[in-house]
This record gives structure tokens, sequence and C-alpha cells, in this order.
């Protein structure tokens, strides 16, 4: 027999009464420490309209009945594939660092022991804030977070490592780029021509996420209303030219390490996906032309597992939302939300402190991914603290880790576990309403440039950071080993690890002064009239606000004009972005 | 100290590195500690450090650095401060510092590290101590 | 008398060290022990400078704008002193002086030395504070001294009060930017500048202001200009230095110590003491459990109590004058 929303109603007043107080008295509680969702807390006779099957708008139960990576998993398992290496077709491992050539001797030592995934490249602090080797704020940041790049001539030198059976047609290409990748992205399409390979062939995935950078990551050049302009002029480019390469890779993930909350960082990715998503508009493409490009970031931050399942929910919901309503999409993948990696625990919630912990806590991370969409991946490796290197034992862990669930757990064997879950629906239709509420008030501030031009995003970050370091220093917050559960009686437990040598500490060390003496080397060889007058011609069409800037990017490029060059023409024209007050 | 005076502290990002969340922390916490913190902001070569120390004639200078470059960074603004007769200014560092280069940070004159997980309680007492054994 | 330390900072502060410089600053903005002699010290050597006060509402861009600026006036030769204020957290008393953040670009300019200020909270304290530190500047050679304040309020006036010439900025898109002007602040203000002007709606505020003006002048009375400027793209910004090297032209050929100001520093001198004495006398540490008991108890009222403690007081007065033989 049904039970009616009044019989439920009355249970749940007497059971509070009856069961729950007496026990929190019992105990000498102010409150009961844990919460019930009965029937009354989500209507879950809307199915198809809030949930939906997987594959069907508004994709809450995820894009696809299942991904590529679950239709090949026992076929994985069989072969023992290591995904973190890639394979023909697939990225490799994220890395860069010292000089080109010496990050192509890595790759091609990598290579030799059969890691053969596409180039999935870190770029130093001084490429991605656009200033070349030899600049004054390049001393002792040259190929240190990544690899140095100051001109097509270096992007060809690192290439060199993919060639024949993986050359660029055959294997994608990630860049995490952001302020400079129209010119990565114009060293790419000039190496593709170089070597007669159709653009239309070339795959990957830039980062060119400039908003988030504003709020939480810090490598920005121009002002954020110039820097949408440049978006929008490789937005555009990559729509008509490069239709297999992905336009962007957006999201919180970076905004949520910063400090926001689940909220925020919601609210603040859909408004900058929003601005991005109208800055293409404003470029003249029909939003289903460009928008199936659009990647995110694997969304994710915390350890609050249900919450995480949740946030994954709404944020595709949220989405769907977005660009059926506000865009008229009729493209199904121009409205999912296409993420390689999904949900995880962050690096912030990782702890210096007994740091094998890193790896239970990933697990949750792994869980919340898989019981949402995504792969259970166990990120990142416990030792990601420590700052010198994940170890082979830490990534072995991590691996392993990621098929116990998938094949033992066999935590995603089902889609959507938790739909219909009065709890899950109930806190998923929660988040989203919060981040609306956020969204409508940067809708009113104008929208995500506004809200970055008078700070208040940013704020909002640096003030979450803020309240979550005053929660766990009371101990509000609990972390285990940070601020409980440290007294002596405690043991660290640590195993030996092993780095492997993959950046050789002697390489660090004249990186530098190499990469100075290749980038003389090259404003010798090079034809210096030709570069002088694409530069000229790349300041001309930058004051035009109309002009797609990438075919004059692109010809600086080919004729060898550096990095730094090419930035510092735009740096006269868009000028450069203020820092925010706190 | 007179019956004014503050702990002033200057809290800076040397280098290109944009991650700011310690900083700003750090310094919303040592300014409800009641010091007076002075933010310099992002991308701040060791001069512009070593002159807004001077300038502002700070207790104690708080580098933040996550991109690996503290070893090269922090000894340019010793020297710097050294320089400028300002070695006497306190200075300590922050950020992704692996445990060995402690010991090399702390042989340049780094009076402490304080790395993921310190308490800004501790940081402020640490600060009060240390001032007070050279006033 | 000066000690012999601070005597060497003093001479050393005149001599262009920007540590001394510093050093004495902080000396006085402290309150350390001597600083009022440091002051009498010093004050015969100063009243050459130009003060500068800018002001106007947060998000109106007065860092930026500050920053640029003091560039162009260092660039011509000037020698500058900035000192930028901030509020003090009025529960911890601590403060994040963000205003270096805007002025990357000057911070180690040859020209240009920026000092950052809490407000530290104390009725009439910043003001005095304030107007200590320029006269240092002023002493160690500054030929411009601009003060930057947090924005617009009663404090924010009376530093600005202090100034030579007063420069209020405002924004398009800053809310009610022109009503929040109050009026205390638009009558002291030599110039209007709407910055960020590369953005919708400049114009209408130069309007807007430009009317207010017009409304409240009297016939024949000279109004203060209204500018535009983007510190972003750099408009307007020759013609607001131009302006205000006018200025600074017709102020250095003036009279060293102008009489109002001279007047005005008397007097929040002597209010900061006359406030302290009474916190420390009277209202502070407990001294008037008894009297706010007999409030409460209905026993008296606030005005009564407040006019036996004026009586109080001017019986101290007066036995304190007599020993000092000072004025009546």
């Amino acid at each position: 027999m049904r039970n009616s929303k009044k019989e439920i109603k009355e249970a749940l007043t007497k059971w509070e009464d009856e069961v729950v107080s007496p026990r929190v008295k019992k105990f000498n509680l102010d409150k009961s420490p844990t919460t019930f969702y009965p029937p009354l807390s989500s209507d879950s006779s809307h199915f198809m309209e809030k949930v939906g099957f997987p594959g069907q708008f508004p994709y809450t139960a995820g894009n696809n009945p299942f991904e590529f990576w679950r239709a090949y998993a026992n076929f994985a398992a069989k072969v023992g594939y290591r995904s973190e290496w890639g394979g023909t077709g697939r990225s490799g491992k994220y890395g860069g660092f010292g000089t080109p050539a010496d990050y192509r001797d890595y790759l091609l030592r990598m290579q030799s022991m059969g890691r053969i995934g596409g180039p999935n490249i870190a770029f130093d602090l001084v490429t991605q804030c656009g200033y070349d080797s030899d600049s004054s704020f390049a001393e002792g940041e040259v190929g240190r977070v990544g690899v140095a790049v100051d001109s097509l001539r270096d992007f060809a030198v690192i290439y060199e490592a993919f060639t024949g059976p993986l050359d660029i047609d055959k294997v994608p290409s990630n860049f995490t780029i952001n302020a400079p990748a129209a010119v990565l992205i114009a060293m790419y399409v000039c190496l593709a021509k170089k070597r007669g390979i159709p653009l239309e062939k070339l795959t990957g995935t830039p980062q060119n996420d400039i908003l988030k950078e504003f709020i939480a990551r810090g490598t920005y050049i121009y002002p954020p209303a110039q820097s949408l302009r440049l978006f929008r002029d490789t937005c555009v480019f990559c729509c008509k030219h490069m239709p297999e390469f992905n336009i962007n890779s957006i999201g919180g993930y970076h905004m949520r390490e910063a400090g926001a909350t689940r909220v925020q960082d919601l609210a603040f990715s859909m408004a900058n996906g929003i601005a991005y998503i109208e800055a293409g508009i404003e470029g003249g493409l029909e939003v289903d032309e460009f928008a199936p490009a659009f990647t995110f970031n694997a969304f994710g931050g915390s350890m609050e597992i249900y919450h995480e399942i949740a946030f994954q929910r709404a944020a595709r919901r949220m989405w769907a939302h977005i660009l059926k309503e506000r865009f008229n999409a009729k493209d199904p993948k121009s409205m999912q939300i296409r993420q390689p990696i999904t949900a995880h625990i962050g690096c912030s919630s990782t702890t210096l402190q007994r740091p094998l912990n890193n790896l239970a806590r990933a697990v949750v991370g792994g869980m919340a991914a898989g019981m949402s969409g995504g792969i259970p991946g166990a990120f990142p490796p416990f030792d990601e603290p420590l700052g010198l290197g994940h170890s082979q034992e830490a990534t072995q862990l991590q691996q392993d880790a990621s098929r116990i669930m998938v094949f033992e757990a066999k935590v995603t064997d089902v889609c959507d576990p938790w739909a219909g879950s009065y709890f899950m629906e109930s806190l998923t239709d929660g988040i989203e309403k919060d981040a609306l509420a956020e969204l409508k008030k940067i809708e009113k501030m104008g929208g995500a440039v506004a809200a970055i031009e008078n700070g208040y995003m940013q704020r909002a970050v640096a003030k979450s950071a803020y309240e979550r370091q005053k929660k766990i220093e009371n101990q509000e917050e609990l972390v285990v080993g940070v601020n409980c559960f440290t007294g002596e009686n405690e043991i660290d437990v640590s195993i030996n690890r092993c780095v492997e040598a993959t950046y050789d500490p002697d390489l660090m060390k004249t990186a530098e002064e190499r990469q100075k003496a290749n980038l003389a080397r090259l404003k010798r060889e090079r034809n210096g009239t030709a570069v002088g007058s694409s530069l000229k011609n790349l300041k001309v069409q930058a004051e035009n606000q109309d002009k797609n800037l990438m075919p004059a990017i692109c010809e600086c490029v080919e004729n060898d004009a550096t990095l730094q060059e090419i930035c510092d023409v735009l740096r006269e024209v868009f000028g450069e972005a203020k820092p925010m007050k706190i | 100290m007179g019956g004014d005076s503050k702990i002033r502290v200057l809290i800076a990002k040397p280098g290109l590195d944009g991650h700011e969340r310690g900083a700003h922390v750090v310094a919303y916490g040592l300014r409800d500690e009641g010091f007076e913190v002075i933010y310099t902001g992002l991308r701040q070569s060791p001069e512009q450090i070593v002159s807004a120390a001077v300038q502002e004639d700070v207790d104690v200078v708080g580098l933040s650095i996550l991109s690996g470059a503290h070893l090269s960074l922090t000894k340019k603004v010793m020297d710097g401060l050294k320089a400028k007769g300002a070695n006497d200014i306190l200075v300590t560092v922050g950020g992704i510092i692996p445990e060995e280069d402690k010991k090399n940070l702390e042989k340049m004159g780094v009076g402490g590290v304080f790395t993921s997980g310190t308490k800004i309680k501790d940081i402020a007492a640490f600060i009060r101590t240390k001032l007070g054994e050279s006033s | 008398m000066v000690e012999e330390k601070l005597k060497l900072i003093i001479e050393a502060a005149r001599d262009n060290n920007e540590r001394a410089l510093a050093k004495l600053i902080s000396h006085v903005e402290d309150r350390k022990h001597g600083w009022k002699d440091v002051m009498k010290a010093i004050y015969a050597k100063t009243g050459r400078t130009c003060v500068i006060g800018v002001t106007g509402s947060a998000g109106a861009g007065k860092s930026s704008l500050v920053g640029e600026f003091a560039k162009k006036l260092a660039d011509l030769g000037y020698r500058i002193g900035v000192i930028a204020v901030d509020p003090s957290s009025p529960f911890s008393g601590g403060a994040v002086l963000g205003d270096r953040i805007r002025m990357r670009d000057i911070s180690t300019n040859n020209n240009i030395f920026i000092r950052s200020m809490a407000t530290r909270g104390m009725l009439g304290g910043l003001c005095q504070a304030a107007r200590d530190v320029v006269r240092i500047m002023d002493f160690a050679g500054r030929d411009i001294v601009i003060i930057e304040t947090v924005g617009v309020g009663q404090d924010e006036i009376e530093v600005v009060s202090a100034s030579d010439y007063v420069v209020l900025v405002t924004y398009p898109g800053g809310g009610d930017s022109v009503q929040a002007i109050k009026a205390g602040v638009m009558e002291i203000a030599d110039l209007f500048v709407v910055n960020k002007c590369d953005r919708d709606g400049a114009d209408i505020i130069v309007s807007e202001i430009s009317a207010m003006l017009d409304l409240s002048a009297d016939a024949g009375e000279e109004i203060p200009q209204v500018i535009k400027t983007s510190a972003l793209t750099k408009e307007g910004m020759d013609n607001f230095v131009d302006i205000l090297s006018d200025f600074i032209q017709k102020k250095k050929k003036g009279p060293h110590h102008q009489k109002e100001h001279v007047r005005q520093e008397v007097t929040s001198i002597l209010e900061t003491e006359i406030v302290n004495l009474i916190k420390e006398r009277i209202t502070g540490n407990g001294n008037m459990e008894k009297e706010l008991e007999l409030i409460l108890s209905g026993k008296s009222d606030p005005y009564s109590i407040a006019d036996g403690f004026v009586k109080r007081f001017s019986v101290i007065k007066k036995l304190e004058d007599k020993r000092k033989g000072g004025f009546q």
C-alpha cells in the first residue's frame, strides 16, 4: 500500500520525538550528528525532467550509458594497460621540464620503454606568462614547472619526439596554456603545415581558460575583456580549421583548489562557460558549431563524497539547461559536460602529514567519480604534497586502487546509482539551487568579466579559503593527522619511495643558460625584417576589435617571432591586467 | 615597542607563481592576530620586495613560493635586504618547500619555513617570540 | 631633546636615506618615546611640499590612478612620497594594506617612496599620524606627497583637509557614485576625476557632477574641473598630470605654511591630546564605573555625569596650567 505524504510527515515527526530526541538526550548532545532523508525530501516523480536516462537531456545521470573506457575495461585488464602512459591515439603523462631538447630526449626515452602517449605538455611559468627565457621575469624560472618554449623552433624540437607512427595526426596534443594559448595553437598549426599534415587531422586540447586565471591561478597577461577577444579568435579559428581539436578545458578545479566553496565553483564555472559561449557567438558561430568542442577540466575537489557526487549531477543538469534554454543548442554534445576525468578530492585535500593517508583519501574521490559517471581515479598519488615528483610506488598504488574500484568493487557497473535516492536528489537540487542564486548575482553584475573586473570572484575565493582555514584551526573541520589524532601514539607509516629520475637535476641547473643561448641563436639566424613586418601587421590587426588575430599570429610564429615579441605587441594594444586588491 | 606600535609584516610572492591561496590566508590570518600586513600581490621581483620591505619598515618579510624556485628567489631577496642594511628583518618562507631545502634556506638566514598544515596562530606566535627576543 | 640615535636617523632621512626615512616614520606613527620631540625638531624645515589628497569610493581605481600619475610626475623630476591608507580591523586592530598591489610598477622607482598606513582606529588619530608622516616626508625632501585614502567618510574628509589639493575619484558603474559623494567632500575637492572612462556611462557622470557643482557654486565663483581618465588605456592621463603640475608650480611660489592648514594642524593635535587625556583619566580603564552605575540605577543621567566630569577636568587643567604657566 502506498504511503501518502501526510502519513510520512506524521511518521517523521513521531520518529523525531520518540526515537531521535531521546537518543540525542541520552548522549548529552545538542542535536543528532546524523541526518536521514525520508521520501519528503525530494519529489522523485519528475524523473524524466530532473534526472532522465544516461545520455538524455538533462544528462543528470550521465552523458552516455557507458564511456569508451568502460567498453574496453575488461580488455584493458587482460592486456595490463597502463593508462597514464597513453597509447596510440591517447594522451601521455602530463609533464615538461628544461629546454625543448631536454624534454624531447626525455619523451624519446619514455617511448623506448613503451610509453607512447601523445604530448601532454606543461610549460614553464615564463612561457605561461608570455615572456621569453631571457626576460628579467625569467630568472630562476626557466624550465622549472614545465618546458620552456620561446618560439616555433622550440615547439618543433619537442615534436621531434612525435614522428612516424606517433606523428601529430595520430596522437592528441594537450597544452596546459592559457594567456598565450593563441600563440601555442598557432605553433601547432604551423608545425602541421610544415609537416604537410592537414589541420582537420589535428586532435588534442588546449586549456585556454583565461577567466579562471584571474580568479585562481594567476598566469594572466591582458585584461579580462581583451583576453576574451583572444579566446574568441581561437574559438572561431579552431572551429573552422581544426574541427577535431577541442577548444578549451575549462571549469572550477583551480578555483576550488584556490579555496572556492563547492557552490562558488559551480556558479563561477557556469559564469565563465557562459562568457566563453558568448564569445564564440560574438565571433559569428552557431552554438552547435563549437560548443561540442568545449571540454571541462575535472570538476571536483573535496573529501565530501556525497556532495561531490551531487555536484557532478547538478553541474551536468545546469550546463544542459543553460545551453538549451539560453543558447538554443540542439546538439546533445553542446549540452554535455565533457570531462576526461571527473570527481576527485583535489590536491589541496591531501596532507603533508602522514602522506600514505592520501591514498585512502584519493579512494574516496575515486568512489565519488565512479558513482557519478566518471572513471574512478585515485587522484592524486599519495606523495603529491611532498613536492618532489610522484614516486613509482605512489603511482602503482594509484593505478591499482582505481582498478580495484572498477573490477573488484564494480562501482562503475551501474550508471548514476544514486538516482532516485531521496537524499541524493535533495542534495543535487540544493547545490543547483544555491549555484543558480550565485550565478544570478554574477549575471546582475554583468557576467563573468564584470565580476572579475570588480574583484568579486577573486575576493569571494580568498574569503572562502580563509573561512576554511579558520574552521580547521578551531577544529570545526577535522583533518586526520593535521588537527586531530596527532598524539604521540600515532605513527607515521612510511614506505621506500623511488621517484623516477625524470627530471635530471643537472639538466635543470643549466636549462636557463642553454635556453638563453638557443634564443640568442634564433634571433641571429632568423629574418629580422620578416619578423618586424609580421609583428607590425599583428599590431594593426589587434587594434581592430573585429579582426581574428590567428592568421596574423600564425604569420609571426612562422617567421620565428618569439612568444614574448608577439605577446608584447598585444600588451601594447590591450594593456596588461591589473592585479586585484584583496 | 611603543604605545601604538603594531607588528608589520610584508607578504610577497616573488617570481611568476600565481597561486595566492596561502598568501591570502596568512595575510587575513595575521590581520586577525592584530598585525599590519602589507600584501604586495603577484609577480614581485626581488628588488620590488626589498624596496617595499625597506619603505614599509616591516618587522617580517614572508615569501610565498610554490614554483620550486624558492632557493634562488630567496637568496636574491636576502642579498637585497643585506645591501640595503636591512638584514635585521626576519625573513620567513612558505609554500611548497621540500624537507631538504628547509636547511638550505635556514643557512641563508631564513628564520622559519612554514608549509602546508601550519596554523596561523603558530606563525603569529613564532613571529612574536622572535621579535621579542631581538628587542 | 631628541636622543642621539634618533638624531642620526633624522639626519640620514634628510640625506635621502630610505631606510632612515622609513624608520623615522615608524617611530612617529607608533608614538614611540620621543616622537613629539622629533616632530618639534623637524617642523621648521618643512612646508616645501605640495600635498595632494586622493579620495573616492572603493573600486574607483584610486591606487592605479595614483600609481600612474606618480610615475609621470617622477619622470618630470619631482621626488614623490605616497601614503596609502587602509582601514584597521575594529576587532583585532590589525589590517591588510593592499594598495601596493596596484603600484607594483613604481615600487622600485628611485624618486618614489610609498608607505602604507592603517587607520589604527583612533578618533582623529589617523588624521594626526598621517599629517605627521606628511611632515616627515616633507622634511626628507619630497616635493610632492600624495595621500590616498580608504573611501569617502569622516576620517577621509579630515585627512584630505590636510592636503593642498584634493582629487575626488569616481567611476561609471560605481552604483550611486555621485550620490555617495558626501557633501563635505564635494566642497573641498579641487578636481573631479571620472576614472575607468573606457567604460560606458563616464560622460553621464561628468555631466551629473558638473551640474551639481554649478548648482552649489556662488555667482562668479570658479568651479573645479571635472575630467575623464582611464588608468587602463591611459586616456586623459596627460591632461590630469598637466593640471596637477600647474597646481604644484603655483604652490611652490606661494607661502610655505598656509595659515588655514596650520590652524587645522594645531586644532587636530590639540583635539587628539584632549581626547587621549579624557580616555586616560576619565572614560577609560574602568574609571567611570561608579558614574555608570548611577545612571543605570536611575539616580543620574549621561548629561549630568558629563557635566560633572567637565567641571572636574577644568580643575585639573587649571592646576596643570599653574604648573606650566600656560595660557588661560
